[in-house]
C-alpha cells in the first residue's frame, strides 16, 4: 500500500473501487484494525483508529471478505456471542433488530454451517448491524450472491443513506452505479480516482477500464 | 467481560464437535488401560520402587502418565487460534472491540477448563482403590494439584504453538514436538552430573508429578509452572499483536 488518502463523510454511501489485487482489502483491513499501517493515520468518526483502536473498533460494523462465521453454531447464538463480544447491553433486542434488517429472521434457528452462500452472507450482514455502529465496512458484500439476492441487498444499503456511513469494497461496477454516492478507485495501493459516478460524459466502466488495464507507468518492463 | 465471552464460545464450540467426544473418550480407554496395568503390576508384585501406590503411580509416577498426555494436550490446544485462523473467524475476532490479552486469556481459560475435564472422571480411580484400601487423600490432593500446574504450562505452550502455527495440525505437531523435548530434558536427570543434571531434575515433568503424586508439594515446580505459563500466555499475546503488522 502506498498513497490511499481518502475521507468518507457522515451519512455518505462510497464504493470503494479497484481490480483483483489492488489492495482493497488491505485497505479495509487497515480501517477495521485487523491490521496495523506502517505509517500514515486512520481515523474512524474523529477517533485515531491507530492509538485506539478498540475505541475505534466499537464504532465499526465489518463485514470481512468471504463473511467467515462458527459454522457450528446457531444463526441466534452466533449473533448473540458477537453482541456479548461488542458490549451491546440489550443483546436480544439488538438480535431480532439486525437479524429483521438482514432478513434472515426465518433462519435463527439454524445451524450456520447449512446455510447457503446467501444467507451466510446476510448473517454477516446481521453481524455487522448488531451495535447498531454509525459506519459500515463491507468487504466485497455481494460475492456469490445471486440477481434477486443482490437486489435485495442493494435495497438495504441504499436504506441506510444518511443514516449510516458505508464504504463497500467491489469490482462489480453496476453496484457502485446502484447504490453509492461516491467511488474510491484504486490501483496497485496508490488512490487513482475519486470520482461520483454518473457526473462525467463517460460511463464508469470506461474510466475504469482507463484507469486500471494498463499497467502503471514506469513499469513497463 | 471479553476474555469470559471468548472462552464461553471456545467451550461450547468444542463439546459440540464430535472431537470432543472422540478425545474424552479415548483418553478415558487409554488411561483405564493405564490404571489396569499398574494395579495388576502392584497386585502382583511387591514394589520397594519410587511410586508407593498404584495411585501414586498413575498420577504421574510412572512415564505412562506422560504418553497420553503429550498426544492429548496438542490435540485439545491446536483449535485454539490457529482454527480461528484457518477458518477466517480470527477476522471478525480481531476486529471486534476487544484487547488481544482479552482474546488471549479467553482461549486459555478454555484449554484449562478443557484439562479439568479431562481430569474429572479419574476421580474414580481414587475412589475405587479407597474400596480395597486405605488411600492418602492428601497425597491424592497433592496429586490434582500437580496435575493441575502442570495442565497450566502445558496448556499455555499449547495456546502459544496455536498462535503461531498457520494451520491446526503444524500448531499440533509444534506443541507435540516442545512437550516431548520438555519431557525429554527431564530424563537427562538420570543421565547427567552436576549443574546439568540439576538443570533437568528442575525441568522434568516425571520428578515434577512423582513429587506430587507422594504428596509433596514442591514449591520449585510450582513457580517453575507458573513462570513457563506466564511466559507462554504473555508471548502468545504478544505473537497476536505482531500478526496485526502484517
Amino acid at each position: 500500500m502506498n498513497d490511499v488518502s481518502f475521507r468518507v463523510e457522515p451519512g455518505e454511501i462510497v464504493g470503494f473501487l479497484g481490480p483483483n489485487g489492488a489492495g482493497k482489502t488491505t485497505t479495509l483491513r487497515m480501517l477495521t484494525g485487523f491490521l496495523a499501517p506502517t505509517s500514515g493515520e486512520v481515523h474512524i468518526d474523529g477517533i485515531d483508529a491507530v492509538k485506539s483502536s478498540i475505541a475505534a473498533r466499537a464504532r465499526l460494523g465489518y463485514m470481512p471478505e468471504g463473511v467467515p462465521l462458527y459454522r457450528e453454531m446457531r444463526v441466534f447464538e452466533y449473533l448473540r456471542h458477537r453482541a456479548a463480544l461488542k458490549g451491546v447491553d440489550a443483546i436480544t433486542d439488538a438480535v431480532d433488530r439486525s437479524l429483521e434488517l438482514a432478513g434472515v429472521t426465518d433462519a435463527r434457528r439454524r445451524i450456520i454451517g447449512q446455510l447457503s452462500k446467501g444467507y451466510r452472507q446476510r448473517v454477516g450482514l446481521a453481524e455487522a448491524l448488531l451495535a447498531d455502529p454509525p459506519i459500515l465496512i463491507l468487504d466485497e458484500p455481494t460475492s456469490g450472491l445471486d440477481p434477486n439476492q443482490v437486489r435485495q441487498f442493494r435495497e438495504l444499503v441504499r436504506g441506510f443513506a444518511r443514516k449510516k456511513t458505508v464504504l463497500l469494497s467491489t469490482h462489480i461496477l453496476s453496484e457502485v452505479e446502484a447504490v453509492c454516492d461516491r467511488v474510491i478507485i484504486i490501483r496497485e495501493g496508490e488512490k487513482v480516482a475519486d470520482l461520483v459516478p454518473g457526473d462525467s460524459e463517460t460511463s464508469l466502466e470506461d474510466v475504469f477500464a482507463e484507469l486500471t488495464a494498463s499497467p502503471p507507468a514506469g513499469d513497463a518492463s | 467481560m471479553p476474555a469470559w465471552i471468548v472462552m464461553r464460545r471456545e467451550l461450547g464450540s468444542f463439546f459440540v464437535s464430535p472431537l470432543a467426544y472422540v478425545v474424552l473418550t479415548s483418553w478415558l480407554v487409554w488411561n483405564g488401560v493405564v490404571f489396569w496395568v499398574l494395579t495388576e503390576f502392584y497386585a502382583r508384585n511387591a514394589v520397594s520402587s519410587g511410586a508407593a501406590s498404584p495411585l501414586s503411580a498413575f498420577f504421574g509416577g510412572s512415564s505412562l502418565f506422560f504418553i497420553p498426555l503429550l498426544v492429548f494436550v496438542p490435540i485439545l490446544t491446536m483449535r485454539l487460534i490457529a482454527g480461528e485462523r484457518q477458518s477466517g473467524t480470527i477476522e471478525p475476532l480481531m476486529t471486534a472491540p476487544v484487547s488481544d490479552a482479552a482474546i488471549i486469556v479467553g482461549k486459555y481459560g478454555a484449554a484449562i477448563a478443557m484439562w479439568c475435564v479431562l481430569w474429572l472422571p479419574t476421580v474414580i480411580y481414587a475412589w475405587i482403590m479407597s474400596q480395597h484400601g486405605s488411600v492418602d487423600w492428601g497425597a491424592v490432593a497433592a496429586s490434582y494439584l500437580g496435575i493441575f500446574v502442570l495442565g497450566a504450562y502445558f496448556m499455555a505452550i499449547g495456546l502459544l504453538m496455536s498462535a503461531l502455527a498457520p494451520t491446526q495440525i503444524i500448531a499440533a505437531v509444534l506443541a507435540f514436538v516442545a512437550l516431548g523435548v520438555l519431557f525429554t530434558v527431564g530424563i537427562g536427570e538420570f543421565v547427567f552430573d552436576g549443574a546439568v543434571r540439576e538443570l533437568c531434575a528442575y525441568v522434568s515433568m516425571w520428578g515434577h508429578m512423582q513429587s506430587f503424586s507422594k504428596g509433596v508439594v514442591d514449591t520449585r515446580y510450582l513457580v517453575f509452572d507458573l513462570s513457563i505459563t506466564i511466559l507462554a500466555v504473555g508471548l502468545s499475546i504478544g505473537v497476536l499483536k505482531a500478526r496485526r503488522q502484517g
